[in-house]
This record gives structure tokens, sequence and C-alpha cells, in this order.
């Protein structure tokens, strides 16, 4: 990247630091940019798992699951902390579970069972009322500790919250950053390029999708365990809203499929235009944005906005443009996933 | 005994019959090369050797053990690499990186060291001319460029038997006889090869034996005279107006 790009973002990086003081702890914003926040998180878990060259509709089954599994462990009372990190495992196990089961499906399908799978979901947590509580959730939820070593400030309330996804989303980028670098991302990409190529090669391209997924659920599922935390109830038709499917979709799209930093980018400019200057002025127009980035994508900016900065990275194909199992010429798909 | 075998290979993709009985038999250390009209099944038959298809019937062996049905990567693994008729490489990643993959990933001769991934990498691509290349994405590559990638990417899998499918097809007659006498350096350094190639003219040179292929059925084989010299192939694969 280049050195104007480093400056940009340590200077984001800082403004989101010192933003909760300045703004005087403001509950109400600091809610909004920590939701903004746990947004980029989930788009860039997306953005990932696309890297790995798979499309998900079904986010919200991560996030969700992440939101159901660390509110039943602070409900039973561990620590939040170890609570959200559970909730992570646990999306991360979903993931994998979805990934496995689906292992031979591509594109549109793959994502059409993706989009199924967090509707399963959902259907569970509003009938499985003995654990999930059904559609009146769960309540109760404690808040997330104060840290007797910082100042209260800056750990209590939203102020807490806030941090923690900033954290969060710092970690997923860090994360998928590494990845970029590594075998993992010369796999992921291999596997996403031409996976029977990837095959011949020596890589079989099964538990590297598994892994992508796995990897994707796991940071999802991290926000939706902080998210619960930060609104303390939990609620099937809030937690697999089918919001948390298609805005991370839509941001990293916008903000450029396959890119380091798009995808949060876009997540924090779209949510935070929405919420911060449409909603309050025409609300039933707040989410025009999404749809207006999307028609932006398709229509004139097929690299998203990362595709305005000339960089060193692969402008990415079209998400929906690779072909279902089986029209590969010769293979017939038979290993490509098995 | 031979490196690499078929036994009674059959292939039906529905009612069509791509092949029918086909036994190959490639001994080590030699070119061997395969003709055949359009459609008449070497493709298909690169496919099961590859681990790619599954025969209806038959069998696939390699080095005395039998691997039939085994997938791509454990036959990557043992020493089988192809390269592909039309290009197939991962096209938005760069050509280092298109070669990286096979280096890092293939089972034996691994490197810990990303150093050494690297340097080999950068080795293989010079071997094929492609050195300038590396940083480039394989989509800009130029049709002769994306067949030397090919053959670079079959051979970072350090293969011992290559299966190259019409490596020299669309070339220009110089860049043909380029592709087709390097098969001879390829087995100088002690490779197997076996190739599809219409320039069979070319490869008779370099080829210690030729296998025609027709209609999913082999109508000959033999030293690269023999067969060329024979009534059979120029009526199958040559047509009767232009023998060689
Ligand atoms: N995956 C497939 N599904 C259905 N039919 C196939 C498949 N692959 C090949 N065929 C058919 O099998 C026959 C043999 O095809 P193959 O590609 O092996 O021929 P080829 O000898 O490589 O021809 P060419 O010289 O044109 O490359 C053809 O009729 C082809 O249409
Ligand atoms: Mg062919």
């Amino acid at each position: 990247m280049r050195r104007g790009a480093w400056i940009g973002i340590g200077l984001v990086a800082v403004m989101l630091l010192v933003l909760p003081p300045l703004t005087g702890f403001h509950p109400y914003y600091l809610y909004l940019v920590s939701t903004a926040l746990l947004f980029g998180t989930v788009a860039t878990s997306w953005n990932l798992l696309a890297y790995a060259g798979q499309i998900s509709f079904g986010h919200a089954a991560f996030f969700g699951l992440g939101g159901y599994g660390a509110a039943l462990a602070s409900l039973a009372g561990s620590s939040p902390w170890l609570a959200i990190l559970l909730g992570g495992a646990v999306g991360a196990v979903g993931a994998a579970g979805i990934g496995l089961a689906s292992a031979r499906l591509r594109g549109a399908y793959l994502a059409l069972a993706t989009l199924a799978y967090a509707e399963i979901w959902r259907g569970v947590a509003h009938n499985w009322t003995a654990v999930s509580g059904g559609g009146a959730g769960l309540i109760g939820i404690p808040p997330l500790p104060t840290l007797a070593w910082l100042p209260l400030d800056f750990t209590r309330g939203r102020a807490g919250g806030y941090y923690l996804s900033l954290a969060f989303l710092l970690l997923v980028i860090a994360v998928f950053w590494g990845i970029l670098r590594s075998r993992l991302g010369l796999a992921f990409a291999a596997v996403r390029e031409e996976e029977e190529r990837a095959g011949l090669l020596g890589v079989h391209p099964l538990p590297w999708k598994i892994l992508a997924f796995a990897l994707s659920g796991f940071f999802s599922a991290l926000a939706g365990g902080l998210y619960v935390h930060m609104v303390r109830v939990v609620e099937p038709d809030l937690i697999f809203s089918r919001y948390f499917s298609i805005l991370p979709l839509v941001m990293a799209t916008f903000g450029g499929l396959h890119t380091l930093l798009g995808p949060a980018a876009a997540a924090l400019g779209l949510y935070l235009v929405s919420e911060l200057l449409l909603h309050p002025y025409v609300p039933a127009f707040h989410q025009l944005p999404y749809a207006l980035a999307l028609i932006v994508v398709v229509l004139y900016l097929p690299g998203g906005l990362a595709g305005l900065f000339p960089s060193p990275r692969p402008s990415p194909p079209s998400p929906l443009s690779s072909p279902p199992v089986g029209e590969r010429a010769g293979g017939g798909g038979r290993h490509g996933a098995a | 005994m031979a490196l690499l075998e078929g036994r009674g290979l059959s292939m039906a993709f529905g009612g069509l019959l791509a092949l029918r009985g086909v036994d190959i038999a490639i001994e080590e250390h030699q070119v061997v090369g395969l003709l055949g009209p359009n459609g008449s099944g070497k493709t298909t038959l690169f496919n099961i050797l590859s681990g790619l298809l599954r025969p209806t019937a038959g069998e696939v062996w390699f080095s005395g053990c039998r691997v039939t049905n085994l997938a791509p990567w454990r036959l990557s693994g043992l020493g089988v690499g192809r390269t592909f008729q039309i290009a197939r490489p991962f096209a938005h990643s760069t050509v280092l990186d298109n070669v990286l993959v096979g280096i890092t990933f293939r089972s034996r001769h691994r490197y810990r060291r990303t150093l050494d991934r690297r340097r080999e990498a950068e080795r293989l691509l010079a071997t094929v001319g492609l050195a300038e290349k590396a940083p480039a994405r394989a989509t800009e590559l130029s049709l002769g460029e994306r067949k030397r990638l090919e053959l670079a990417m079959a051979l970072s899998t350090r293969p011992t038997v290559l299966l190259l499918d019409e490596l020299a097809s669309g070339l220009s007659p110089k860049g043909r006889e380029e592709v087709v006498r390097f098969y001879g350096r390829l087995k100088e350094r002690g490779l197997t090869i076996f190739a599809i190639e219409h320039a069979f003219r070319i490869l008779a040179h370099v080829a210690d034996r030729l296998v025609v292929l027709d209609q999913g059925t082999i109508v000959a084989e033999g030293r690269p005279e023999q067969v060329l010299g024979s009534p059979r192939v120029v009526q199958a694969y040559l047509g009767d107006d232009d023998g060689p």
C-alpha cells in the first residue's frame, strides 16, 4: 500500500480512538458508531469468506449464533469476556457446519443455502423456547464489566462496548492482513480462482473452504456476542435479522471485494450516513444508501470504492459470476469439493 | 515397469462413449506423443489419468500401484502433473503466485522458508521465460505466455510424469517448434512426458513413441516413423489427401 493510504488509515484510527471523549461519551453517538464498527467487523469477515471464493447471503446466522451463544453463557454466570469468546466459537462451528453441508455448491447456489441457513436458525430461536426464550428472546444480559486499570469513563456505559467494537474490527483486519501474506491467502485465492487447478497442485479445496467459513463465522459471531452485551437483550428477529446478512454483503462489495480495508470503510461510511444524516430527516428512506451503493457497484464501479485507488491487489470479478458445480469443462467437479 | 498406465479405460458421457477400452503404458524417461482427430478422447484420457474424471470402466496404475479414482491432489502428490488445452491459471493472481501454489502445497520437496519457495518460483519462471512477468496478473498474459505459465504451473509440483495437452497449439510455427523441442530438454532432466500435439511432424523428432487415438480407441502406436508411415493413421488422422 502507498504511504498516503497508511497515513489516512492512521488518521482514521486515531480519530476513532479519541471519538468518545470528544463526544463527551455521548451514549447515543457511541452506540451508533459501535454498531457501525460491528458492521465493519462482519463486512470484513464476509469479505474473508469471499476471498476464498464463497459468497454468503446468511451471515446473520453467524452473528446470531454468536449473540445467542454469548447471551446464554453470560446468563449462566460466565464472565461476559469469556461469554463473547464462547459465542465466537459457536459461530465458528455453525459456519463450518454450513460450509461442510454445502461443500458441493457454488456461486448463487451456495448463497441461497447460506440464506436458508440463517432463516433456519431464526426459526430454531423462535421455537426452541426452553433455551432461546422463543420470540420474546432473552433479557437481563449483564453489561460489559468495567476495567479497574483504565479510567472509568473509558469502559463504562457505551464506551466499553465502543472500544471493544473498535478492537474487534482492528483484530479482524489484522488477521485478514496476515492471511493475505501467508500460505492461507495463497490457498484461498487458488481455490477461489480455479478450484480444480488448485486440486491438481496439491491443494485439497474442502478443508480450506471450511477454514474460511470457520474464520469468517468466528469474527462475525464475536461481533454478535458483543452486540447482545451492548443492547442487553437477544431476540430472534433482531439478531438473525436479514440486515446482518445483506448489509455486510453490500458494504463489502461497495468497499471493494477482496480488499483489506474497503469493506470496513464502506461499512462505517454507509451506516453512519444512513443513521446520522438520513434517519433524523427522512426516516422512511434512511436505508437508501445501501440500495444506491449496490446500484453504483453493479453499474459503475465493479471494483468497489477500492477500485478508485489503483493498487497491486487484483480487481475481482462480480461475486455471483462463478458457475455452479459441474459446469467446468472436463472435470465434472468430482473432486472439486469432495 | 511402466510409470503411468491405463488399463481398459472406458468413459461414457451419457450415451457418448469418449473412450472405449484404452490400454496405454507410459515408460519412464520417455516422450510419448498422443495424436488423434478432434473429439477422439485425448483430453478425456488426460482427465482420467490426472484424477479429474472417474472412468466408467478400467484402471489407472502409477509406478506399480493401483491409483484409479484417487483425488487429483493425491495423484499430484505421487508425481503426476498436467497442463490444460485452454490455459486455466489463477486468473486474478500474479504470475508468481500462480507457480507458488504448487511449490507451497505439493506433498514432496516442501520448503519451510518462504524465501526458498519464492526463489524456486522465480527460477521456474526463468526456465519458461516468464521471469519479467512475475508481478503481472495471469489475465494480462498473451496466449504464448499463458502456455508457458501452464507449463510452469505443471512443473511447480515437481512431477515425475507430465501430461501436456496441446501446449504448442495456437503458437506460431517457430513457437511450436520451441515448445516441442523443450520436451526433449525436460526428458533430459529426468521427466517422463505424455504430450497431446497436432504438430506431429515436430513431435516425431522428440518422441520415443506415438499413440494414435480415434473415436476413443487406439488405432496405432509405435515408433514415430512407423506410426506416421502407416496407411491406417493416414486415413484416420491425416485424412486421405494430405499425407505426410
Ligand atoms: N465433461 C464432458 N461431458 C460430456 N461430454 C464430454 C465431456 N468431456 C468430453 N466430452 C466429449 O467426449 C468426446 C471426447 O472429447 P475430448 O475432449 O476428450 O476430445 P479431444 O480428443 O481432446 O479433442 P480436441 O482435439 O478437440 O481437444 C467429445 O465428443 C466431447 O464432446
Ligand atoms: Mg482435447
